[in-house]
């Protein structure tokens, strides 16, 4: 029962919180460019529009693979919130990505294609950083159970600081910002035109905002499992590290993908790798 | 007796070869094989369903003669190797043969003890499933041979026409598999670890071409250092122990038994290709496709490193055990990376298989009873996965011409079936929920409570994993200009093979709890008294996303109705077709587009010379800490 | 929620100085802001809401304008920024200018201006924006009503309209074979009168908008159809098989149907066989384009079998 409510919160207000988050976004990159920006329910405007627009598509298939990409992301959402195993979440969370990139691949269009070659360059880039994070909760925790996570007695910040620093490299890049952005060319950089969805239009961009939204509540989360102990201070770091990947995105310019493989690897061998090997020793 | 089926399996593919020896008649060759692939299938499960109640049967064998027959066969077999060496000019080999005959002499005659096993055969809850694996993918590979080897003499008129040999070669092959499993009495098992490499070496040469021949002798060469380094053990075993027997190994004391259990392992290592011996692997790939299938990713290789993880209690808190874990998991991520820059099909999936070999040995020396458990998986799943898509690769290969993966580009639309059964075997190969994610899941929950930073390696090869086949993938699914029905054609037998080991792809997803509870985990209990599983919870939550994934090819009978079809964006230089632009000269241009291979970071001179330099020193620790201990 | 309040640009320099759309850019700047108004000025034709095009059309972006304008899904404006998208402004004498972006498009808003000033933009655009609002609620309007769209018999009244949707829907077939000479965009309103007195026309209408047409004649037992057309905002509703099942009724004694499309016209072959024609021939009228023909026996041929 509680389970069913869980799911059920999640599904309803994890879009709201995502819109919202995505309009503070907006706002907060335009002030700091001395602009006004637009309202703060912006996203929602944005979805609607894009619900009521005709679909167009080069193959037909295409949104087939978006469509699922946004269950898969859903489901990893509910897995993570129900409390799951945080390595099952992990692959959930990897196979809704690969369901994008193909959805990228079958649109056939050279922009598409870059996009999608970048995209799996992403997810090379940073499933090494978050696999880490797994492990070295786990090291502490025991455990690989989220519900045990949270539960767990002491905060995990202080035991795993580099993880967390780690981790905190790899959001740029989920969130889709700079200097990691290079599959999509997000808000106006137009590199690769719209990089993997240049071929999607109208709800199928719909279903990729909805998915977009969810996956970010999804890796606030995460950032919360460092905080679990307080539930305020948990979220007010969310919100702060939110706020920072906004700052950096502002503040750095998109790399290229040599520098971003070579830069999130070593991130996570230093951060992560070097968490846990510290972990390690001082177990012996 | 139920236990007649052991000999059975070892000796009635043996005798079909014999049989096959005088058969010419195409015909007649295809029914033979067909029946006999059937019968062999159905004696792999005979053993299953029979052997249920047994947790591990001993049998002694009439062990004079058949001993005595064994031995006279390695003379003979040496022999040939020596003439063909010979006859070839290959020193290192002649040295090589000559050098195990000797241990072999030395072992049989002047050690002046007396090498008697008690039990010679046996079977376990392992041996169930390795004879599983060589059955019933084994009898699948054969049949799907047929047709292909009919269709490569046609497209081949330059290639004399062996299919006889080709079909004895690979019966012998069948049942030196099952003597190898089967085999508790060493001397046994290595006698038909070397009709292995034998079989090997004739079937990579079949085409008889310089470079057939050359990446024979490569792989023979490899794989004889590796059987000297198994009859070493065996000598040395007998030495320190007295023994020869497999089961008789295991109880004994570790510090007594390592340094053999290491040189044999290090046999193990050659046979499954790992670093610095991949070399071999890489090269047999010229032989046809069938036979890489067989041989080079399901069966032979699988030898290697069953053996390996047969002996993982004894690497479970060594050093020794560190170090082979260590070359395990350093040829997972070197292997993998180098997939990356590989745009040859069948060279992808070689590397493919060496690195997930690799991560079969690296569970192996970590020796606990997780990593048991996970590397048991990783062996069944893989098997059925790689088998699947190099028999695809094979009839893709003859339709297109190409071994290229920029040539399958839009292949679901020209070969839909075999290209949906492409993406299962390559989901099959690292996607949620498929197999060997469980198998991935099951390697890293090991690996954490034994050695964390270990899992470094695993995490860095998976990524690149996840790189290379979403690659491929999305090259078949992107569709320009295809070409259109070049299925078919296609024969019934071979696309019959293709379905069952799709269907068995899937099918395991399943019903893997099922073969994890009636064998491996028995097995694992019998060892080490406990066992791993995946706790109803999770099973629960895979067989949800099982089932999601599953709708996905269900969306595709009614879809696409309500959109619009428009060209892609180009700039706007679209031009009159679907996926033509026009240039700056006004011409009118098809699209092109090629996948990212990075060949200047993980190209394979690099990194095969990074993998060589390190897994040599790791081999070099392996052998020191054996010796010291 | 209103379509207005998430207009999303793309921003097409045709032949221009480049003067108007620096200033386009400018609305953008912190000064004008225009993301207030949640425009984002995207660079897809796919994503976009709004065409705003500076400079004049000319021989070279003719074809890319086009491409651009159909890559856009609907609802969408056009807004023509600049003297020079109106009308050509000072280079409209130009040998190679053919005009102002409504020889070529249906422009929506007219900014004038050298360069129009950013103020002028903004008020051009939000003007667009109303425009995007009409345009969407009169295709909702249209989509709700096109279940129960009934076919009817046009009438020489209804000519003029035939022959402007008409026009409208094989330009896509012209864009095919990079052909405008193509009979369907040629023919004149008297030879469609012509046309009227030999033959039966029929019609969709929805919300007084005629959406879809086809016409057929008898001769010797054969009917034979053509010039079978739907809007091309309303494709995949289903109108043309009410068409066609429409004027095969009108026909019932004939002994068989056919029709002709051209070879490349890969979708309307498709959905001639879905609607149980086959390919009979194939004749080649020019070295770009064959004629496809297509037949589909009566109902009365089975009597006679």
């Amino acid at each position: 029962m509680k389970t069913f409510l869980i799911v059920l919160i999640y599904l309803v207000f994890a879009p709201l919180v995502g819109g919202l988050l995505y309009g503070l976004d907006r706002i907060i990159t335009a002030r700091m460019q001395s602009r006004v920006g637009p309202p703060v329910w912006q996203s929602f405007f944005d979805f609607s529009k894009l619900l009521q627009k005709e679909n167009l598509v080069v193959r037909r298939s295409q949104n087939l693979y978006i469509f699922f990409y946004l269950v898969f992301i859903i489901f990893t959402g509910t897995l993570f919130f129900t409390g799951g195993d945080i390595l099952l979440v992990i692959f959930a969370f990897t196979l809704a990505g690969i369901f994008f990139v193909l959805g990228g691949y079958k649109t056939s269009s050279p922009y598409a294609f870059v996009g999608a070659e970048r995209e799996l360059i992403q997810i090379m880039s940073y499933e090494p950083m978050i696999i880490f994070t797994a492990i070295g909760i786990y090291m502490i925790t025991r455990s690989f159970y989220i519900r045990d996570i949270v539960a767990y007695s002491k905060p995990l910040i202080y035991v795993l600081p580099g993880i967390f620093l780690g981790f905190v490299c790899i959001l740029p890049l989920k969130f889709r910002k700079s200097p990691f952005d290079l599959s999509t060319s997000h808000h106006g950089h137009q590199e690769i035109v719209k990089g993997i969805t240049t071929e999607f239009s109208g709800p199928a961009l719909a279903m990729l905002e909805l998915a977009h939204w969810y996956e970010t509540v999804f890796l606030l989360g995460f950032v919360y499992l460092f905080f679990s102990h307080h539930i305020l201070t948990a979220i007010a770091v969310a919100l702060l590290v939110y706020f920072f990947v906004i700052l950096v995105d502002n503040t750095f310019a998109r790399v290229k993908w040599q520098v971003l493989i070579k830069s999130l690897w070593l991130v996570a061998i230093i951060f992560g790798l070097g968490n846990i090997i510290v972990l390690s020793l001082l177990k012996k | 007796m139920f236990a007649n089926i052991i000999p059975f399996l070892i000796l009635f593919p043996l005798a079909i070869a014999a049989i096959l020896a005088f058969v010419s008649e195409d015909k007649v060759r295809s029914a033979l094989v067909k029946v006999s692939a059937a019968i062999i299938a159905a004696g792999s499960l005979w053993l299953l369903l029979g052997g249920f109640g047994h947790v591990a049967g001993y049998f002694s064998a009439d062990s004079e003669i058949i001993s005595k027959i064994i031995l006279v066969l390695e003379f003979l077999v040496s022999g040939y190797l020596l003439y063909i060496s010979f006859k070839s000019r290959k020193p290192i080999a002649i040295f090589l043969v000559l050098a195990q005959l000797a241990a072999v002499v030395y072992l049989e005659f002047l050690s002046g003890q007396a090498v008697v096993a008690e039990n010679n055969l046996f079977f376990d809850k392992f041996s169930v499933i390795m004879a599983l694996i060589i059955g019933i993918i084994g009898g699948l590979i054969s049949i799907f041979s047929l047709g292909y080897m009919k269709e490569f003499h046609q497209h081949h008129p330059e290639v004399v026409d062996r299919s006889k040999l080709y079909f004895v070669t690979v019966f012998v092959f069948l049942s030196a598999m099952f003597g190898i499993i089967f085999s508790n009495n060493l001397l046994w098992m290595y006698f038909f670890w070397e009709i292995t490499t034998l079989c090997s070496f004739l079937l990579i040469g079949y085409t008889r071409t310089k470079e057939a021949i050359a990446n024979a002798f490569l792989a023979l060469k490899i794989n004889l250092f590796g059987g000297l380094c198994f009859i070493i053990g065996i000598i040395i075993l007998v030495k320190t122990s007295q023994i020869v027997e497999v089961d008789k190994l295991l109880s004994l004391s570790k510090s007594l038994v390592l340094l053999p259990v290491v040189l044999i392992s290090l046999a193990g290592m050659t046979k499954s290709a790992q670093m610095p011996f991949s070399n071999w692997l890489l090269g047999a790939m010229v032989a046809p496709t069938p036979v890489s299938a067989l041989l080079h990713s399901s069966t032979m290789v699988k030898a290697g490193v069953y053996v390996i993880l047969r002996f993982a209690a004894v690497f479970q808190d060594t050093r020794a055990g560190l170090m082979v874990a260590l070359i395990g998991g350093l040829t997972f991520l070197i292997a993998s990376l180098i997939a990356i820059s590989q745009n040859n099909a069948k060279r992808v999936l070689a590397y493919s298989t060496v690195a997930n070999l690799g991560l079969v040995v690296l569970c192996a020396g970590i020796g606990t009873y997780e990593a048991v458990w996970a590397g048991i998986l990783l062996i069944i799943f893989h098997a059925i996965s790689k088998a699947l898509l190099f028999l695809c690769v094979g009839v893709v290969e003859q339709k297109i011409g190409s071994r290229d993966i920029e040539d399958m580009s839009g292949l679901i639309v020209s070969m839909p079936k075999v290209a949906a059964m492409m993406l299962i075997g390559m989901a099959g190969m690292f996607l949620a929920p498929f197999g060997m994610l469980i198998s991935k899941w099951a390697v890293l929950k090991a690996l954490v409570d034994a050695n964390p930073v270990l899992a470094a390696l695993v995490v860095f090869g998976s990524s690149a994993t996840l790189f290379f086949w979403v690659k491929w993938m999305g090259k078949l699914i992107m569709v320009i200009n295809p070409r259109i029905g070049l299925e078919e054609g296609m024969e019934k037998k071979q696309f019959f093979v293709l379905a069952v080991l799709s269907g068995m792809t899937v099918g395991m997803c399943l019903l893997w709890p099922l073969v994890s509870g009636a064998l491996i985990e028995p097995y694992v209990i019998t060892i080490y008294g406990k066992t791993m599983t995946m706790d109803r919870g999770n099973l629960i939550i895979m067989f949800i996303m099982l089932g999601l994934v599953a709708l996905f090819p269900l969306s595709f009978i009614n879809y696409g109705k309500r959109v619009k079809v428009v060209d892609p964006y180009l700039g706007g230089a679209n031009a009159s077709s679907h996926t033509t632009f026009k240039d700056s000269f006004g011409n009118s241009r098809i699209l092109e587009m090629k996948n990212y291979y990075m060949p200047g970071y993980f190209g394979e001179k690099r990194m095969l010379f990074l993998a060589a330099a390190l897994s040599a020193a790791c081999i070099v620790g392996m052998l020191s800490f054996a010796l010291i201990r | 929620m209103p379509i207005k309040k998430s207009p999303w640009l793309l921003h097409y320099d045709a032949s221009s100085c480049n003067g108007c759309d620096i200033e386009v850019l400018a609305c953008l700047t912190p000064l004008y802001d225009v993301e207030r108004f949640g425009i984002i000025n995207t660079g897809n034709p796919k994503h976009a809401d709004i065409l705003l095009i500076t400079g004049s059309i000319n021989e070279q972006n003719r074809p890319v304008v086009r491409n651009l304008y159909h890559q856009m899904p609907d609802p969408k404006v056009v807004v023509a920024v600049g003297i020079c998208a109106t009308s050509g402004g000072i280079f409209a004498d130009c040998y190679n200018v053919i005009g102002g972006v409504d020889k070529l498009l249906p422009v929506d808003v007219y900014v004038f201006g050298c360069a129009a000033r950013p103020e002028s933009i903004i008020d051009g655009v939000v003007k667009a924006l109303d425009c995007l609002q009409e345009k969407q609620d009169k295709r909702r309007q249209v989509i709700a009503k096109i279940k129960d769209v009934q076919v009817e018999q046009a009438t020489i009244a209804d000519a003029q309209e035939i022959l402007e949707v008409q026009k409208l829907s094989y330009r896509s077939e012209a864009e095919i074979y990079n052909d405008y000479s193509l009979a369907p965009l040629i023919q004149t309103y008297q030879e469609l009168m012509d046309d009227f007195k030999k033959q039966i026309f029929l019609k969709i209408t929805v919300e007084g908008q005629i959406i879809g047409s086809v016409r057929g004649y008898e001769s010797e037992g054969t009917c034979y159809i053509s010039r079978l057309f739907t809007h091309p905002s309303f494709h995949n509703f289903g109108l043309g098989s009410k068409l066609i099942n429409a004027i095969e009724q009108t026909f019932p004694k004939s002994k068989k149907f056919e029709v002709f499309t051209w070879h490349q016209s890969k979708r309307n072959i498709y959905f001639y066989q879905t609607n149980g024609y086959k390919t009979t021939k194939t004749v080649k009228v020019s070295d770009q384009i064959s004629n496809v023909y297509l037949e589909k026996p009566g109902q009365d041929a089975a009597h006679y079998l």
